[in-house]
């Protein structure tokens, strides 16, 4: 392929259909099979919330739970939090929208962290640097896909210019136990579960915390 | 206790207590010269004031072991425009340099009075904006309910207050038996050494006859002045305790009825430690008490080891009991989202 997929102003972003996800993270293994990710570095990340409660009828009681999965990365936000705290500059949103880490200037002090509501910037022991996505930035210079993407056998997972994505099915990314929308505005647009809960009304709880 | 943070507990305690002791010793320099001459008013204040910079140095030093890679750290005042951190460096770095320039300038007697006294406020509005700026960068944070409270302003500035009087009392006492030993010195005949011959003094010279001249006994006006100046400091520090002491409460009410981080960073606030941390502050504001109401009283300039104790125990406690309460402010750190 000859197409670039690094446009300038496309501010790039991502789409993910919950009704579609089966939690199979092909995208979180691909991602970490790309980018050759240590041991407790993944960029890619498969959430599984869960709930629910008894449904009473009459003298018959019956389970009434859900689960639904979110495969979360770097939304490459519209207010990067991280861009913001980063003393160093290092934290760096190139013109196509993506935010990565200049491992030039990274200090490793690792308030980006801190910040971040998704968990994406990750500290890499070895380097001593903060990584994270960067929407495979390399592949995409070359005309592919980015490769969580391209693993997903259901095609949940896709991405494009942000603009493209709204226009398309699907709303924001205000679904529980992603964090409220308006601190970042992420770049991410979700097709929800048919059990989805708002970002403020989750009554349910993450059922993998050590694998996220 | 939270160990991981050690480096980031350990500096901005003592930082924020190194611009308490500034601050503190400008207060009384000011209160002071209103009825005081100059050189009786720097007789108090100046021994306290060479204090600060060797803490200010091992607070830089300590926060260096947070960054994970040193050979970038230039790297970190790049983004002052922006974010809080770099704004803390540069205040860092300022209130070090101010601070040294103004302790150069008055051991060397360089300078008028006056322009070393700007200096000295230059430094003091600074270090105001380091202890600001240290706060803000957990403030600042919107996604991390316990830190995104002005709580953490009225704490931090409060263990810059409650430290830096309490530093500048120890201090205060720590000199009084330096210039005891002196006395005894000159009583058993010893004239001060390194008094320069006239017109040859060297550099080492000067520096050899300005430690005597800093370090020459103790009158009684001056003892008086030393007694009453720690009596009030460390009032003020008793204050800044009671202000930690009345915002926990109203903290920790205030993250209960928060969303479910919230509520998780509430239970930080709970326990043995946390128990130990309040204890310890009540500790040292008894003591305090003590210090300032009995033993400062009554305290004679020949003893001045049983008040030196009371007041580097009531010290102690208090950095003890701060850099728990540090722990438990890292402690507290639930994030929103995932």
């Amino acid at each position: 392929m000859s197409e670039s997929l690094t446009a300038k102003g496309a501010d790039y972003g991502f789409r993910f259909d919950q009704s579609l996800c089966t939690g199979c993270k092909a995208c979180q293994v691909a991602c970490k099979d790309k980018h050759d990710l240590p041991v407790g570095v993944t960029w890619r990340r498969v959430v599984e919330y869960t709930g629910g409660s008894w449904q009473v009828d009459g003298a018959t009681v019956t389970p009434n739970v859900f689960t639904y999965y979110t495969s979360i990365s770097c939304n490459h936000c519209d207010s990067p939090i991280c861009v913001q705290v980063c003393p160093t500059t290092a934290m760096t949103r190139r013109d196509d929208g993506t935010v990565y880490v200049d491992q030039s200037k990274c200090v490793g002090c690792r308030y980006c962290e801190w910040a971040c509501p998704y968990s994406a910037p990750q500290f890499n022991s070895k380097t001593g640097h903060m990584s994270k996505c960067d929407l495979c930035y390399d592949y995409r210079s070359d005309g592919q896909m980015p490769a969580c993407v391209a693993a997903c056998p259901s095609r949940a997972l896709g991405w494009g210019p942000i603009a493209e994505l709204e226009s398309g099915a699907g709303g924001g990314a205000g679904i529980a136990p992603l964090p409220d929308p308006a601190l970042t505005h992420p770049h991410l647009v979700i097709t929800p579960h048919r059990d989805a809960q708002r970002w403020d009304a989750g009554t349910g709880q993450i059922a993998n915390p050590e694998e996220i | 206790m939270n160990t991981a943070e050690l480096p980031m507990i350990l500096f901005t305690v003592i930082a924020q207590m190194c611009v308490g002791m500034f601050l503190v010793l400008g207060v009384i320099d000011l209160w002071l010269s209103r009825s005081h001459p100059r050189a009786q008013v720097e007789r108090i204040t100046e021994p306290v004031v060479y204090a600060i910079g060797p803490a200010l140095v091992l607070a830089l030093v300590i926060s260096m072991f947070h960054m994970n890679d040193v050979t970038h750290v230039f790297n970190v005042l790049r983004h002052v425009g922006s974010s809080w951190l770099s704004r803390e460096i540069w205040f860092g770095v300022g209130f070090a340099a101010l601070g040294f320039a103004y302790a150069i300038m008055q051991w060397m007697r360089w300078g008028s009075a006056l322009v070393r006294r700007i200096v000295a406020g230059l430094a003091a509005v600074v270090g105001l904006g380091l202890v600001w700026s240290m706060s803000m960068i957990y403030y600042s944070l919107v996604t991390v309910p316990a830190w995104h409270t002005r709580v953490v302003p009225v704490h931090f500035f409060s263990t810059a207050v409650l430290l830096g009087s309490l530093a500048v009392a120890a201090a205060l006492m720590a000199t009084a038996l330096i210039r005891r030993r002196a006395l005894a010195g000159l009583d058993a005949g010893h004239e001060g050494a390194g008094t320069p011959a006239k017109g040859k003094a060297t550099l080492m010279d000067r520096v050899r006859a300005r430690a005597t001249e800093v370090n020459a006994p103790t009158t009684d006006t001056e003892w008086t002045l030393t007694t009453d100046v720690v009596r009030r400091a460390t009032l003020a520090g008793l204050v800044a305790g009671v202000v930690v002491l009345v915002t926990y409460p109203v903290h920790i009410a205030h993250l209960a009825g928060g969303n479910a981080t919230a509520q998780a960073s509430a239970h930080a606030f709970s326990g043995a430690f946390f128990v130990v941390r309040l204890v310890l502050l009540a500790l040292a504001a008894v003591l305090i008490a003590v210090v300032s109401y009995q033993v400062a009283g009554t305290a004679k300039r020949e003893q001045p080891n049983l008040l030196a104790v009371w007041v580097c125990a009531a010290f102690i406690i208090a950095v003890a009991a701060e850099l728990s309460g540090r722990a438990l402010h890292y402690e507290s750190m639930f994030r929103v989202g995932i």
